[in-house]
């Protein structure tokens, strides 16, 4: 377990039980998103791509490309963006923390901006 | 006060629950699914970028794991001879017919081969070592062999790796470390070549003191069910270490990347500290860019959590040590909980001094994804000019760690500049996986990548059907493939 740093605990209470509610359900449809298996992820502005290159840094390996790998799956489950700022920093359950000196709370908010994108893109058709 | 002490078992409850959520769940990975051949070969169910496609050139191979273009055009395969899981084969070097048709170029032993790379007329070609030392060959189109390198300690886990030639005309090529984390323990018996080699263990290119830290296991190498070993690290299995010892570094020496002359001569040391560097590639601009295969979740030091790396490695300043086995991504091991597994202890420095510290890499694939062979478009005929591609053959679990769902089983686009990954070609629809566990008829495991000298067609070595489960892997002799793709007419 590495729940290293609970600061607040009624916040990490909803946030755990929105997480078991919501975020460690199956997926909702397919979290597959861009080339080659669906629509292009075309990034246009500045903080959606300095979002992708901090989820390329610390969040691809567990969560290739938003899709399930070591970690469950982001793109098919649009949590609120404060509950993914809360778990990026507190970590939860497998997940570390990741403190401001990792991820400052610029490249935060551009990180969840990109995560909104991902999860707006449409994923593959079904087949 | 009540209140407070509800709100904190409730916690407790939501925190357990969660860890157990990972912990609990079973493994999802993509060769942990039932096979009947044959294999179905049907391109239409790869998916790539609009504007490119694929069709299969060679079909029916045995565990192929590199593909080479020569100067002329014309394409080779190599048939490695071996596969995890203990399958032993004829290592062959092929050349594939217009019609599909395979000529044997030579066949040998020692191996697994592992890749060979065309260049001034001739072949350049790695055995992988696995029962008598890595070697590096000079092959000449009628298979005169001629060794440029050999006795490379590659006897264990991971083998020598393929070729790549440098600016400079000289050989470069990576040699895998003989364990997964420093200790030669259940997970090497398990392998098969600690009853082979039982003397085997890492071996480091530069002098290293030991922490002195020991692991010990059960003993199955003895009669006695209730026999113990105690191993300490770059030492045999059932020798223990002391704190302070040194271990001399020589070469050739594995977890290192090295390069001889295209004639042969001295060896030179290029990096060390890489727990795998299985590709390895120079960019137009005269870079080298090598993938390695990161840590696992087995064996007496088990780690968490670690993606395959993309490196730039400085050729023209050679030595420096990347972090193996104390390092990842030049974050380390030992501080912190982020590398531990589930149930495990957390990993503790095995040297007692390091020699500097690492480099940060270009980027992390996916964890367990086996980020393997890469290549360079050497030119903007096909797009994507200055990104690597790579071939993810996919991962191993449960054996080397648990995934929730397929990792890997694509060819992938890594802008160096940015560190971005971008699937490049990867089995349609809306889950992830090889073809085996899908359905249909597209890639199953990735291995090698390589661009023909005019930049037109990108080759693809598919290693075939490859089970997996608690008792390790299961090859598929017979449905290796060679892929094609190029860019449709008028783009």
């Amino acid at each position: 377990m590495k729940l290293s740093h609970p600061t607040s605990l009624i916040v990490l209470l909803v946030a755990g039980a929105v997480l078991l509610a919501v975020g460690m359900a199956p997926g909702c449809g397919s979290a597959r998103r861009g080339t080659p298996v669906a629509e292009p992820v075309r990034l246009a502005e500045a903080d959606l791509i300095e979002g992708r290159q901090i989820f390329a840094t610390h969040c691809y390996q567990c969560h290739p490309g938003g899709e399930a790998g070591l970690a469950p799956a982001i793109n098919n489950k649009p949590l609120p963006g404060w509950l993914m700022r809360l778990q990026v920093r507190q970590g939860l359950g497998a997940m570390p923390a990741f403190p401001e000196h990792e991820i400052n709370d610029d490249e935060l908010d551009h990180l969840i901006a990109y995560l909104n994108h991902l999860q707006s893109l449409d994923p593959p058709p079904l087949e | 006060m009540c209140s407070l002490v509800r709100l904190t078992l409730l916690l407790m409850v939501f925190s357990v629950g969660l860890s157990g959520c990972y912990r609990f769940a079973s493994s999802e990975g993509g060769g942990q699914a039932a096979f009947s051949p044959p294999r179905t070969i049907a391109p239409a169910d790869v998916a790539l970028p609009a504007g490119y496609r694929i069709e299969a050139i060679a079909v029916d191979l045995t565990y192929p794991t590199a593909v080479t273009v020569d100067d002329r055009g014309q394409v080779y395969v190599v048939e490695g001879g071996y596969s995890y899981g203990e399958a032993w084969a004829e290592p062959r070097l092929l050349r594939i017919e217009p019609d599909g048709a395979t000529t044997v170029i030579v066949a040998g032993d020692n191996p697994p081969w592992t890749g060979v790379v065309f260049h001034d007329g001739a072949f350049y070609l790695s055995e992988g070592g696995l029962l008598e030392g890595g070697r590096i060959v000079h092959l000449t189109m009628d298979g005169q062999v001629t060794p440029l390198v050999e006795n490379i300690p590659t006897h264990g886990d991971h083998h020598t790796n393929a070729p790549a030639v440098g600016p400079d005309g000289k050989i470069y090529f990576g040699a895998g470390t003989t364990t997964n984390s420093g200790v030669v323990g259940i997970d090497n018996i398990r392998f098969g070549w600690v009853e082979r080699f039982p003397d085997f263990h890492d071996v480091p290119a530069r002098d290293i003191a030991l922490a002195g830290r020991n692991h010990e296991t059960t003993n199955p190498l003895t009669a006695d069910p209730d026999d113990t070993a105690v191993t300490g690290a770059f030492l045999p299995f059932g020798t223990p270490s002391a704190p302070g010892q040194r271990i001399a570094g020589r070469l050739p020496a594995n977890g290192a990347i090295m390069r001889v002359a295209a004639a042969g001569g001295k060896m030179e040391l290029v990096a060390w500290g890489l727990r795998n560097p299985y590709g390895l590639a120079f960019s137009p601009d005269g870079q080298l860019f090598a993938t390695e295969n990161q840590f696992d979740v087995r064996g007496s030091r088990p780690i968490w959590g670690t993606g395959d790396l993309l490196w730039q490695i400085d050729w023209r300043q050679p030595g420096r040590w990347h972090g193996w086995p104390d390092f990842f991504a030049g974050q380390p091991l030992a501080e912190g909980d982020r590398f531990q597994a589930p149930g495990e202890p957390a990993p503790q420095f095995l040297l007692a001094d390091h020699p500097e510290t690492p480099p940060t890499p270009v980027t992390r694939f996916a964890v367990h994804a086996s980020a393997n062979g890469l290549d360079f478009p050497p030119n903007n005929a096909f797009g994507f000019e200055g990104h690597a591609f790579v071939a993810q053959f996919g991962d191993l679990a449960p054996a080397v760690g648990k995934v929730l769902a397929p990792v890997g089983y694509n060819v992938v686009t890594v802008d160096p500049a940015s560190g971005v990954i971008v699937p490049f070609a990867a089995n349609a629809g809306p889950t992830n996986g090889p073809a085996s566990q899908l359905g249909g008829g597209g890639l199953e495991r990735p291995v090698d990548v390589a661009f023909s000298p005019d930049g037109t067609a990108l080759y693809i070595a598919d290693f075939g059907v490859m089970t997996t489960s608690d008792q390790g892997p299961q090859p598929r002799a017979g449905t290796g493939v060679v892929w094609r793709v190029t860019r449709e007419p008028g783009r």
